[in-house]
C-alpha cells in the first residue's frame, strides 16, 4: 500500500517550486485521507492508493509541462477518448473475454506440445523431428502473451484510477 | 467570458469555499459529499486546481483560525466569488432554456 514515505518520494516528481509551495500540505492531507481508509476494505484501500499515486504522477507531469511554458492541459496522448466521457464504461465482459482467450491460447500451445512429444516416438515421423528450438519459441510466445496481458491490466488499472480521481476534467477549465 | 464554463471539480471546489474558508482535507470531503461520492479528487488533482485558482487570484491562502496546527486554509476572493456567480448565472440560464424547450415539446 502507498505509505507516506512512498507518497513523499512520489512528490519529488513535482517541480521544486510546487513542492515547496504545497508539499507539506499535500502530505498532511494525504495522511488524513490514509488514516480514514484504514478502517475500509482492501479494495477501497487499493483504489485509494491507485488514485493518489496516479493523481500525483499526473499532477507532476502537468506542472512540468506548465513550467516549460505550456498551457494547462491534460496529457498529450488522447486519453479523452477513454476517460473524458462520463457515459463511458469499460465493459467488464472484456476482461472476462481476454482471460478466456488467453486460456484458450495457453491450452492450444500445451496441446501442440503434447502432440509434438508423442510424435517423437514414431518410427518415421510425418512432419520431421521436433527440435528444441520449437519449444523455446512456444515458451517465448507464451511469455509474451502473459507480459502483454499483465501490461494491459496495469494500464487499465491506472486509467481507471485516473478517471476516478477526476484529474482529467481539469483540462477543460480555463480560469483566464 | 472565456473562462466559462468551469469543469465540475473546479466548480465544486469553488462552491465548497463559497460558504466558509476550508483547508485541503475539508475541501476534498466537501466535494465528495456535494457530489454524492461521484467526484473523488486526489490530493494531486486538488492542489493542481488550487495552484491555478491561486495564480488567477480566485482564491487566497489564509492561516486557519481554529487550528493549533497552523494549517493553511483557502477562501474565495471577490474575483472568485464574482466569477462563481457568473457561472451559476450561466447555468441557471441554460436550465431555464432547457426547461422551456422540454415543456414546449411535451405540450
Amino acid at each position: 500500500m502507498l505509505s507516506i514515505t512512498l507518497y513523499r518520494s512520489l512528490l519529488r516528481l513535482n517541480p521544486a517550486f510546487h513542492r515547496e509551495r504545497f508539499g507539506e500540505e499535500m502530505i498532511a492531507v494525504f495522511a488524513e485521507m490514509q488514516a480514514e481508509t484504514v478502517s475500509k476494505g482492501t479494495m477501497a484501500r487499493a483504489v485509494f492508493c491507485l488514485r493518489e499515486g496516479a493523481g500525483v504522477v499526473a499532477g507532476a507531469l502537468q506542472e512540468h509541462w506548465r513550467a516549460l511554458g505550456g498551457e494547462d492541459v491534460w496529457l498529450w496522448f488522447p486519453t479523452r477518448r477513454f476517460t473524458m466521457r462520463t457515459e463511458f464504461r469499460f465493459p467488464k465482459a472484456t476482461a472476462v473475454l481476454m482471460t478466456i482467450i488467453l486460456g484458450g491460447i495457453i491450452l492450444a500451445i500445451q496441446k501442440g506440445e503434447a502432440i509434438s512429444t508423442s510424435l517423437r516416438g514414431a518410427v518415421s515421423p510425418p512432419i520431421g523431428p521436433i527440435h528444441p528450438v520449437h519449444s523455446v519459441m512456444v515458451g517465448g510466445i507464451l511469455l509474451g502473451f502473459v507480459f502483454f496481458y499483465a501490461a494491459g491490466l496495469i494500464g487499465w488499472a491506472i486509467l481507471f484510477a485516473m478517471r476516478r480521481s477526476g484529474v482529467h476534467r481539469l483540462s477543460e477549465t480555463s480560469t483566464k | 467570458m472565456e473562462f466559462l464554463p468551469l469543469t465540475e471539480p473546479v466548480l465544486l471546489i469553488l462552491l465548497s469555499l463559497a460558504g466558509q474558508p476550508r483547508h485541503g482535507y475539508s475541501i476534498l470531503k466537501d466535494v465528495e459529499q456535494m457530489s454524492d461520492g461521484r467526484v473523488l479528487l486526489s490530493t494531486g488533482t486538488l492542489y493542481g486546481a488550487l495552484r491555478r485558482l491561486l495564480d488567477e487570484e480566485w482564491i487566497e491562502r489564509i492561516k486557519e483560525q481554529d487550528s493549533s496546527r497552523g494549517r493553511q486554509a483557502y477562501r474565495l476572493t471577490s474575483r472568485g466569488r464574482r466569477n462563481l456567480q457568473l457561472e451559476v448565472g450561466r447555468m441557471k440560464q441554460l436550465t431555464r432554456l432547457a426547461n422551456l424547450r422540454i415543456a414546449s415539446k411535451e405540450a
